[in-house]
């Protein structure tokens, strides 16, 4: 009831407020907002609870006031109008009272909002100091670390260890008792100690270097005296000389080459250390004989010593000269044409220009025969070359097959397989030779003496074609590793040559000169015999009919020397077309046949001529002989009349042809044919002496 | 101008002698493997090659697939005579026949499954066998060759029964598949027929003392033979003729000059090859139909590849005097060459 009674009274007071308000329209603003201030204050007085509850009872009221109302119209009557008209009344303080109501609840909502925005700015503002905070933290701890790994540069410094500090540095330094407990103190003794200790090695060197000072002055004296001695041993030297000539003591000989080899150029000089080396080791080793006599290997040096010296004074300054001179060449060539010759001419004589100084070698081998060996160092070009002669002790007759054996020319050539000595082996070379017009070195060899690969290798040249270098040095290992090899495979060259020699004297003369410890090999009675033996040009052989096979094989090369034998017997004619390795006799002579008898018959017609190539060819292995087997030409030659022999008398005679076999069988077989291919008896056996198939 | 010479590669010691090997090489048998795609071939150094052919043939061969898989050295002396059955590889060479697995041989583990030699009568030299021949209805294998002898070997007993009439050694021998009889040519100049059951010679046919066929110069041997039901066709140093067995007559006489080494019937042709570098085919009739010149001198052996297995494969393969093996993918002309 008490709550009743206020609503009542407020509404009241709300009317009476509002209704002078209504009434007085033109008051002052101030008691207007006066009156807005108190609605304001009025709201927080309230309670909206409560205001709520009056709302829904004025809403009750006015829907009761309402349907009276309409009752009453509907009614009628008179006393109606005045009943409607206080009901009228009372619906207008109802709705009084709703307006108030609604005001308040505009007023409350608007504090509402405001305080909601309020707050919100003050968490905005908190949060903006907490990220302030947050990065003074972060970067706080940024220069925590920063501090923390801070390097100091005594750091690096290498200190003397802990106790050898407290053992060496004087007390006064390293003050055990504060320094002991605290390690930053300990690091400032420590760093006192090394500053001192540093300071004391300073003043020792300087005092190494003030004596070394002293040490050179003394050397340079001492030198000054020991030069002023030189002319007086020479002179002392100079008295010797008929002495030691008188005594056989090639001391002062050997030390003049060895003055001499001074002025070799590198390659050579390599060459000559080595080849000397190797000349005394080899004497070394036979030392149960006189030394002098039973040297090998002999090593000299020739040319002029004098201009190897003036060569090398003046050499980088004619150097300059020259590449001038070549430029103002270049625009001279284009002014004037008809000079060219002469000036490509000097270019080419300048670039294959050889060192005035060149090295003998001389070889020698068992029969002592003797192979000279000259080699030269081409200067421009950086290359060896080498000319070689061999001289024997007794005379030789000089077969004319045997020309090219012996040949300066051929004697060395594919001393390893492939190695002609034609092309140059320094790829430089080629670029150089464009420029004045040489096509290859081959037109010049015969003047030069041949470059060979082993050459290059004797003097310590390499020449790589993967990877070429700018400057190719002389190297000793290189050079010290071919050397035996080199000269083991000379000599071999030399005595196989000059075996081969020997059995052209006689092949020429239709012997074959088989010896006594390779007889047992062919039988006692052989009837055909060498008729004809002859050297024919490579293009020749290449041309004949029957040596196809072999060409197409690669196994005619042009550094192959070639021959031509005809064996015969009776009607019969056994050509052999025979190229020589000039790795002989370790690489064997081939043979290539054409019988004449019956029509031609080569390997290509006839299954037995192959066979027979095949027995020299390729069965020579037992007709090598004893070591070094260099009879092995002979042996394959006799063979060859055997086989012929042998295939004459086996063949079968023709029933229909009258008259006796032009080849009685004299030969003892097992049986005349064999196999598919109906091969002959072709191999001897040789204490019974019968033929049998292989 | 240096150009124009062949440029030759510098040769050591060994490549030499390679060569010079190669060079004199006589490839004297072939067989075909039972799946029809290797080639076995034998050549006088005793070395047997593994070819394979269905590599070579492929679309993508390379000079590679047309060397051997496989080489092994099976004999001391020359490899003369080979055959296969379905599961072994016979050589034959010098006395001795000795069989290899095909499997262990395309797996490269080339170890001999046995070896036999028949007894023969002389000490001094042991004879050589130039001819194998597989009888399958009697499971044996007949060997001949040197001592003028025919061994048939029983493959499961390895017992050995010898034919003996021949005064010469025996170039070759053919099976007449009907009736099991056994034509056998040789050094004498006489084909003999064999009966197998009996173990005895039914007919002779001395081919020289025939007028029309007989060429002194060249010799009385028959060096190739083949049949086909009653016809018979043998050549070597005689002409190479067709003959009809059972009136014992020369029918065809063919015009080829050369001794002839291997003859074989293919469909209506006659195929035959010997001295020169050709292969040639005949009508039955005596007609030269062609004349396909191979890469050798003179040839040996030439082999049909008919293995139903491999129908790709189906070629003819010839060998003879050079380490080089024909193929031909048709008669008509040399695809290429299977080199050791």
């Amino acid at each position: 009831m008490s709550s009743e009674s206020s609503k009542k009274r407020k509404p009241k007071v709300i009317r009476s407020d509002g209704a002078p308000a209504e009434g007085k329209r033109n008051r002052s603003d101030t008691e207007q907002e006066g009156k807005y201030y108190s609605e304001e204050a009025e709201v927080d007085l309230r309670d909206p609870g409560r205001d709520y509850e009056l709302y829904k009872y004025t809403c009750q009221e006015l829907q009761r006031l309402m349907a009276e109302i309409q009752d009453l119209k509907s009614r009628g009557g008179k006393d109606v109008a005045a009943e409607i008209e206080d009901r009228r009344i009372q619906s207008c303080v109802h709705f009084m009272t709703l307006k108030k109501l609604n005001r308040l609840a505009h007023i409350r909502l608007k504090k509402g909002r405001d305080q909601t925005h309020e707050a919100k700015q003050k968490v905005d503002a908190y949060h903006l100091q907490l990220q302030n905070l947050l990065y003074e933290v972060m970067h706080l701890q940024k220069e925590i670390t920063k501090c923390l790994e801070f390097k100091s540069k005594h750091e690096e410094i290498d200190l003397v260890s802990l106790e050898e500090f407290y053992r060496e540095a004087p007390p006064d330094i390293s003050k055990a008792d504060i320094t002991k407990g605290d390690p930053h103190q300990q690091t400032l003794a420590r760093l006192d100690w090394e500053l001192e200790q540093r300071k004391r090695l300073a003043e020792k060197y300087r005092e190494c270097l003030s004596n070394k000072e002293k040490i050179l002055k003394e050397i340079e004296v001492k030198k000054e005296y020991l030069s002023s001695l030189q002319p007086r041993l020479n002179s002392i030297m100079q008295a010797s000389l008929p002495v030691q000539e008188y005594l056989f003591m090639p001391y002062d000989q050997a030390h003049k080459q060895y003055e001499t080899a001074r002025h070799l150029p590198p390659p050579l000089y390599v060459l000559f250390v080595q080849a000397t080396a190797y000349g005394q080791a080899c004497a070394h080793m036979k030392s149960s004989q006189p030394p002098r006599q039973d040297k090998t290997l002999s090593v000299a040096i020739e040319g002029s010593v004098d201009e190897a010296k003036a060569l090398f004074k003046p050499h980088e300054d004619s150097q300059d000269d020259e590449s001038d001179s070549d430029a103002e060449e270049e625009q001279t060539t284009k002014r004037r044409r008809p000079t060219l010759g002469v000036q490509l001419d000097d270019k080419r004589k300048e670039m294959l220009k050889r060192h005035p100084l060149s090295l003998m070698l001389d070889l020698k081998c068992k029969d002592d025969s003797v192979l000279h060996l000259t080699f030269y160092y081409l200067m421009n070009l950086n290359i060896m070359t080498v000319k070689a002669k061999v001289t024997t002790t007794t005379e030789l007759i000089t077969p004319i097959s045997a020309g090219d054996l012996l040949s300066p020319d051929s004697v060395l050539s594919c001393l390893y397989p492939g190695d002609h000595g034609k092309k140059t082996p320094n790829p430089a070379n080629q670029y150089q030779f464009d420029k004045v017009g040489i096509l290859t070195l081959r037109d010049y060899v015969l003047e030069l003496g041949h470059p060979y690969l082993w050459v290059q290798k004797l003097g310590g040249l390499h020449f790589p074609k993967e990877h070429p270098q700018q400057t190719v040095i002389a190297d000793h290992s290189l050079s010290a590793s071919h050397m035996e090899t080199t000269m083991k495979l000379l000599k071999t060259r030399v005595q196989s040559r000059l075996a081969l020699h020997k059995q052209f004297a006689s092949l020429e003369h239709g012997i074959i000169p088989v010896t006594s410890d390779c007889q047992y090999l062919f039988p006692a009675k052989v009837v055909s015999r060498l008729v004809k033996w002859v050297t024919i040009a490579h293009e020749d052989y290449m041309e004949l009919p029957f040596t196809k096979d072999i060409v197409e094989a690669g196994l005619a090369g042009d550094t192959n020397l070639y021959y031509m034998a005809l064996v015969e017997r009776g009607t019969a004619k056994l050509q052999a077309a025979v190229v020589l390795n000039p790795g002989y006799s370790s690489i064997p002579p081939i043979f290539q046949l054409c019988l004449n008898w019956k029509g031609e018959k080569t390997n290509s017609n006839d299954d037995n001529i192959r066979a027979m190539e095949s027995e020299v060819n390729v069965c020579y292995t037992e007709l090598c002989g004893p070591r070094p087997g260099h009879q092995l030409l002979t042996n394959q030659l006799q063979r060859l009349c055997v086989l012929l022999d042998v295939y004459l008398e086996t063949e079968s005679h023709d029933d229909s042809v009258e008259g006796p076999k032009e080849f009685p069988q004299e030969k003892m077989c097992l049986r005349l044919f064999r196999g598919p291919s109906r091969m002959k008896p072709f191999k001897y056996n040789h204490p019974q002496g019968f033929f049998s198939h292989r | 101008m240096e150009r124009a010479v062949p440029y030759t590669v510098p040769l050591g010691q060994r490549e030499v002698f390679q060569a010079l090997q190669r060079l004199h090489m006589t490839i004297f048998s072939q067989s075909v493997s039972p799946c029809g795609k290797f080639l076995a071939s034998g050549n006088n150094y005793g070395q047997i090659a593994i070819f394979s052919l269905s590599a070579a043939l492929s679309s993508e061969a390379k000079e590679e697939s047309k060397k051997p898989i496989v080489t092994f050295q099976a004999h001391d002396g020359p490899v003369y005579s080979m055959v296969s059955t379905d599961r072994h590889l016979f050589s034959a060479g010098d006395g001795e026949v000795k069989a290899w697995l095909w499997v262990e041989i395309l797996k490269k583990g080339c170890k001999e499954l046995w070896r036999r030699q028949p007894p023969y009568r002389t000490s001094l030299e042991v004879p050589e066998i130039n001819a194998l021949l597989l009888v399958p209805k009697e499971n044996s294998l007949i060997l001949a060759g040197g001592d003028c002898q025919l061994h048939t070997m029983d493959l499961e007993t390895g017992t050995f029964t010898a034919l003996r009439g021949h005064t010469d050694y025996i170039h070759c021998l053919a099976l007449r598949e009907r009736n099991p009889e056994v034509l056998s040519g040789g050094e004498d100049g006489a084909v003999r027929l064999w009966d197998l059951r009996m173990a005895k010679e039914v007919q002779t046919i001395e081919v020289y003392k025939h007028e029309e066929c007989s060429r002194p110069h060249n010799g009385r041997w028959i060096g190739c033979l083949a049949t086909d039901s009653d016809w018979m066709v043998c050549g070597g140093g005689p002409a190479l003729t067709l003959w009809h067995l059972r009136s014992s007559t020369p029918t065809t006489i063919f015009p080829m000059w050369a001794p002839q080494k291997h003859v074989t019937f293919y469909q209506d042709l006659i195929l035959s090859a010997g001295q020169g570098p050709c292969v040639n085919q005949w009508q039955l009739s005596g007609e030269l139909k062609a004349q396909v010149p191979g890469s050798s001198p003179g040839l040996l052996s030439l082999s049909l590849n008919q293995q139903p297995a491999a129908p790709e494969c189906k070629v003819l393969t010839a060998a003879g005097s050079s380490c080089r093996v024909d193929v031909f993918t048709n008669l008509g002309y040399r695809a290429f060459s299977l080199s050791f």
